[in-house]
């Protein structure tokens, strides 16, 4: 007895570990570096611990107290510290922080001067104007040696670092608190687009075209703080917990704003007074304040109630960026029409309202029945108002905003029943009818184009264990949604009013969201699902296990255009065999495939300009100009672990792991109505080559324990990316698209070898 | 386990040494030189002795006295999915010894009814109770063990664009709740959005100039475990966008070889921005919404 208590009183002590080294990584990639921290070549630091204590450890000493501190990637922008503190029972304290970099790209070029996280970037002073076609559509293989000089490359990223501070208080076997907090700090850029393009009239009559779009470094400066404080209560045959969620998101800048260049020279054009000054919004400040109650009541042991409510409120009142642009010379650009601009600030406002019970009981042998409803609804309470300004053609334009609600009802019931020892069943039923709306929209524009639907969801899983070492499962679901989808003329657009109105049907005449008549958003439109799944896992052997699972869903869409149906199907084997103690070897390929296919109608505006006879002409477009669309998709990966342990009398374990992967995405476009693909230059059918990402992965871990307390790991790894996407072509000077400045980046490919040596010393 | 007696859940008064002693019925068999971690339960929550609420062996395996007696004799309650020397308890009796202690918490109200619990799985599915390092409750390692079950997500999660799962950067915790929940999909809010909003908050608005499908639900045009499409989109525009809009100017048009912006075949004429690069995007880059007085159509 004495022995046991002795061995076991060993074994309650925790084993604490330090662990350093280096790290040599063999190239720069930021997609290599995506998430890992090494996105430069060259040496890193190794560092990391776990360390635990507290007399909680010791049977001799009457305590819970225990704590713990870990640190991982200390070397590395991916690091992490945690700490704990906590008599059991009583009470808890967790502090913790955590740094992750998310690299982008290292090749983005821009002519633009500013700094990466700034929200200001100007052309240099030599840049000038373009001069490729005049006002019209430049040609970038216009620009000239000095403005190709102005390149100069960005490395982007996005950096979070994240504190945090968890405590809990337990006042009594039946109450308990907890309050956590964290503040989330972002830094760092990512490439927007700039819609900036167009004809913006100033100085004398020049224009502000040429290479218009900008790929700009749009500045990721924000604060997040987050609050969750919760009472919670538990009694003999039920709980509740009343809890608070707040979230007070802060962005640095509310405009982001830099300089594009003229197509024509204005009188004067020189240097900065080539160019025009632009500004666009950026995320706005806001803030979530949620009240929470969830709890559930045991009426007996086989019949139980949970359930939950909430009620949150979300504002976003943020100063509007500036509407008045300060120009090189001449007045300022004022974006808005007189009177155009109602208010300074949005003073938006959102309600969010949840509600959910579910009832469930087993008094009947073998038999579970549940019973649920759910229900969210969004209400945006943000007035709605005309907004009239200069679009990026330098037009007028009316737009109004609409403010959109909407809600989710859902009724579930479900019964698993076990037919024998060895067979399960589960028939499940589920109801869905969704809302939508806005509330007061001025002029009456409708907002959504289908306002609500309904959709019956029904599955059946049959589960079976055949033998004592293989079960079986197997299920179907099916799912059929009947959408509302007569509210064509909704404004869902934010198309202008005015236009509305006359529904002349052209672009933004607000018909249908500009649609032709038929054409259904996909997430709108009548939709039937079918779903099938099967597996296998049978356990050969205590020593081996073998999967066999795959899946097939097919949606079909109601739709004279817009999506028409799509599949997905995936198959996945694996296998593990522990051939003896700590040594094991699994192996797994995995695939899958998706395909949508979408019709569409070509022809641009109907050109009804008749109010009464909305959409007449657009119904004449099908089936006379009609084209498709196939998106295809596949991936492939297969992988092999292995782990070896007790080699060398036990002093030495090795572990590989090798996978593979290659990832297809692929577009189809034909047009029956057109004998060929339009000329060479515009190519308005056929495929795309596909963007196929392949990685290859090897890494091998060998660990050596040189004394009792001490290991040595050293670690090689190899990963390869062939990427080939069609994207970057359109971002390299010469062939860049109109209007648009070119950006140079690079496809992401990278080959990297990493060596790690690291020593464990573990007490 | 309605036959098997057991006592989880019930506080004892006994001493920590008092409560060792009582374990050692089994730990002078089951000691540091059984395969699985046995004694390292010591060094979890389900260890620390002076809390009156720590079970101890026989309160989640039952008295066993027949196994005690005899090795042939398997204890009243075998957690785990996998055969073994004994076969495990049906999951429903595995999962009493857990949930008197642990149903009537928060994140738990919702397991009965929940995906998991109707799948049949067993707490002892996931965790490792015994082991001083529960890989389903440490970030870096908890996807591993969801992906056992979850294949298609392991695959996703490594592709070209993906969150930081495999990095060991987000737990699939930190977006699902694995115990059950009122949003779907286990989501750890009550909706798609609410989730998002957690970590990505700049996009919570509200905006002056709403995208529709973007206050609905962000899976509308992202897919979070992993896409061949960055950033973690189902599609590209402008085919992607098309799946919404035949209206705005040339989203009625056609459009194949325009959209790779490739020199060949496009000498003579440039493609046009709205089929090239970020194609729609290049001008209406304010997807998420926009709060910008002049930006009704997402511009600015």
């Amino acid at each position: 007895m004495t022995a046991v208590a002795d061995d076991a009183d060993a074994l309650k002590r925790p084993t604490n570990s330090v662990e350093f080294g280096s790290l040599y990584s063999s190239q720069n990639s930021a997609r290599f570096g995506q998430y890992n921290g090494l996105n430069d070549g060259g040496f890193y630091g190794l560092g990391s611990f776990d360390i635990r204590g507290g007399d909680g450890y010791d049977d001799s000493k009457n305590s819970a107290l225990r704590w713990k501190l870990n640190g991982s990637n200390l070397g590395t922008t991916s690091r992490n510290v945690d700490g704990l503190v906590g008599d059991q029972g009583k009470w808890k304290v967790n502090l913790g922080y955590d740094e992750l970099q998310h690299n982008i790209t290292n090749t983005y070029q821009t002519p633009l001067q500013g700094s990466i996280g700034g929200n200001n970037f100007t052309l240099p002073e030599n840049f000038g104007s373009v001069n490729g076609a005049g006002t019209s559509n430049p040609n970038t293989r216009t620009l000239s040696s000095i403005q190709r000089g102005d390149f100069h490359t960005e490395r982007e990223s996005v950096s979070r670092k994240n504190g945090s501070i968890s405590t809990s208080y337990t006042f009594s076997e039946q109450l308990s608190a907890q309050i956590d907090y964290s503040h989330l700090d972002q830094s760092g850029a990512k490439l927007i687009g700039t819609g900036s393009q167009g004809g913006i009239n100033l100085l004398g009559g020049s224009t502000g075209r040429a290479e218009g779009v900008n790929i700009l470094m749009n500045p990721t400066s924000y604060q997040t703080d987050n609050v969750n404080a919760a009472l919670n209560w538990k009694g003999d045959k039920g709980h509740l917990t009343s809890g608070y969620y707040g979230s007070i998101f802060h962005d640095d800048f509310n405009s982001l704003n830099w300089q594009s260049s003229q197509a024509s020279a204005a009188s004067g054009c020189a240097g900065s007074n080539c160019y025009v000054n632009n500004t666009m919004s950026t995320a706005p400040s806001n803030s979530l304040h949620q009240a929470n109650l969830t709890g559930g009541y045991n009426f007996t042991s086989a019949t139980k109630l949970a359930g939950g409510f909430s009620y949150g409120y979300n504002a976003q009142n943020s100063s509007y960026a500036p509407t008045l642009i300060p120009q090189a010379i001449g007045t300022p650009y004022n974006m808005m029409q007189a009177g155009g601009l109602p208010a300074s600030s949005l003073n938006g406002g959102v309600e969010t309202k949840h509600g959910d019970l579910k009832l469930t009981n087993q008094s009947i042998k073998d038999l579970t029945l549940s019973a649920g409803f759910k229900y969210n609804e969004r209400v945006n309470l943000t007035s709605s108002n005309t907004y009239k300004y200069m679009n990026i053609a330098n037009v007028p334009y009316s737009g109004v905003n609409t403010p959109y609600s909407n809600s989710k009802t859902q009724y579930e019931t479900s019964a698993a029943y076990r037919l024998t020892k060895a067979q399960n069943v589960n028939l499940a039923y589920e109801h869905e009818s969704v809302n939508r709306w806005c509330d007061s929209v001025v002029g009456g524009a409708q907002c959504v184009s289908s306002p609500a639907s309904e959709e019956d969801k029904i599955g059946l899983t049959y589960r079976l264990k055949a033998l004592d070492d293989v079960n079986f499962n197997a299920g179907y679901t099916y799912a059929n949604r009947r959408a509302d989808v007569s509210n064509f003329q909704a404004n869902a657009g934010n198309y202008g009013i005015t236009s509305l109105v006359t529904a002349t049907g052209s672009a933004n005449s607000g018909f249908n969201a500009g649609n032709f008549l038929g054409y259904v958003a996909f997430p709108y439109a009548n939709r039937s699902q079918n779903l099938g799944k099967a597996g296998v896992n049978w356990q050969v052997t205590q020593k081996l296990d073998v999967g066999l699972n795959g899946r097939y869903s097919y949606d079909n869409y109601d739709a004279t255009l817009g999506v028409q149906n799509g599949h997905s199907a995936g198959v996945n084997i694996d296998m593990t065999y522990s051939y003896a103690e700590n040594s094991t070897v699994s192996a797994y390929w995995n695939w899958q495939n998706g395909q949508r296919n979408m019709r569409s109608g070509n022809g641009g505006a109907n050109g009804n300009t008749s109010a009464s006879v909305v959409g007449a002409a657009s119904q004449a477009v099908a089936p006379t100009n009609l084209w498709n669309n196939q998106l295809e998709g596949n991936s492939n990966t297969v992988g092999l672990l292995t782990r070896r342990g007790g080699l060398l009398s036990g002093k030495l374990d090795l572990i590989g792991d090798a996978s593979y992967a290659r990832d297809t995405t692929g577009y189809s476009t034909q047009v029956p109505y057109l004998a060929t693909c339009g000329s060479a230059t515009t190519l308005t059918c056929g495929s795309l080559s596909p963007i196929a990402n392949e990685i290859i992965s090897l890494k091998l871990t060998g660990q050596y324990k040189v004394h009792k307390n001490g290991k040595v790991s050293l670690a090689y790894m190899y990963q390869k990316l062939n990427s080939n996407d069609y994207f970057y072509y359109g971002e390299q000077f010469g062939v860049t698209a109109n209007r648009v400045m070119p950006t140079g980046l690079q496809m992401q490919s990278y080959a990297v070898n990493v060596v790690a040596l690291s020593y464990n010393y573990s007490f | 386990a309605e036959s098997v007696q057991l006592t989880v859940g019930k506080a004892s008064a006994k001493s920590p040494a008092q409560m060792i002693d009582k374990d050692s019925e089994c730990t002078r068999c089951h000691d540091e030189n059984e395969a699985k971690p046995i004694l390292s339960i010591y060094q979890t929550a389900h260890g620390n002795k002076a809390d009156a609420r720590t079970p101890g062996c026989q309160s989640c395996h039952g008295e066993s006295v027949k196994h005690i007696a005899s090795k042939s004799e398997a204890p009243d309650v075998i957690f785990g999915a996998k055969k073994g020397v004994y076969t495990p308890n049906k999951s429903l009796d595995q999962n009493v010894a857990c949930l008197t202690c642990h149903e009537k918490d928060p994140k738990r109200t919702h397991w009965q009814g929940g995906a998991h619990q109707t799948a049949d799985l067993s707490c002892a599915s996931c965790h490792v109770v015994h082991s001083a390092h529960d890989k389903v409750r440490e970030k870096p390692t908890q996807a591993l063990v969801c992906f056992t079950c979850h294949q298609d997500q392991k695959a996703q999660a490594s592709k070209f664009s993906h969150h930081p799962i495999p990095e060991g950067k987000i737990a699939c915790s930190d977006c699902h709740n694995s115990h059950g929940s009122a949003g779907p999909k286990l989501l750890v809010k009550n909706t798609v959005t609410e989730t998002c909003y957690t970590c990505h908050a700049e996009k919570r608005g509200p905006f002056l100039w709403e995208h529709q499908p973007v206050s609905e639900d962000c899976t509308n045009c992202h897919t979070p475990h992993g896409s061949n499409i960055t950033p973690l989109l189902k599609s590209r525009p402008p085919f992607m966008c098309d799946e919404c809009h035949d209206g705005p100017h040339q989203s009625k048009s056609p459009v194949a070889g325009n959209a790779a912006g490739m020199p060949g075949g496009l000498t003579t004429t440039l493609p046009s921005e709205s089929f090239t690069g970020r194609a729609c995007m290049n001008c209406h880059s304010m997807v998420h919404g926009s709060n910008n007085p002049a930006g009704a159509l997402l511009h600015r």
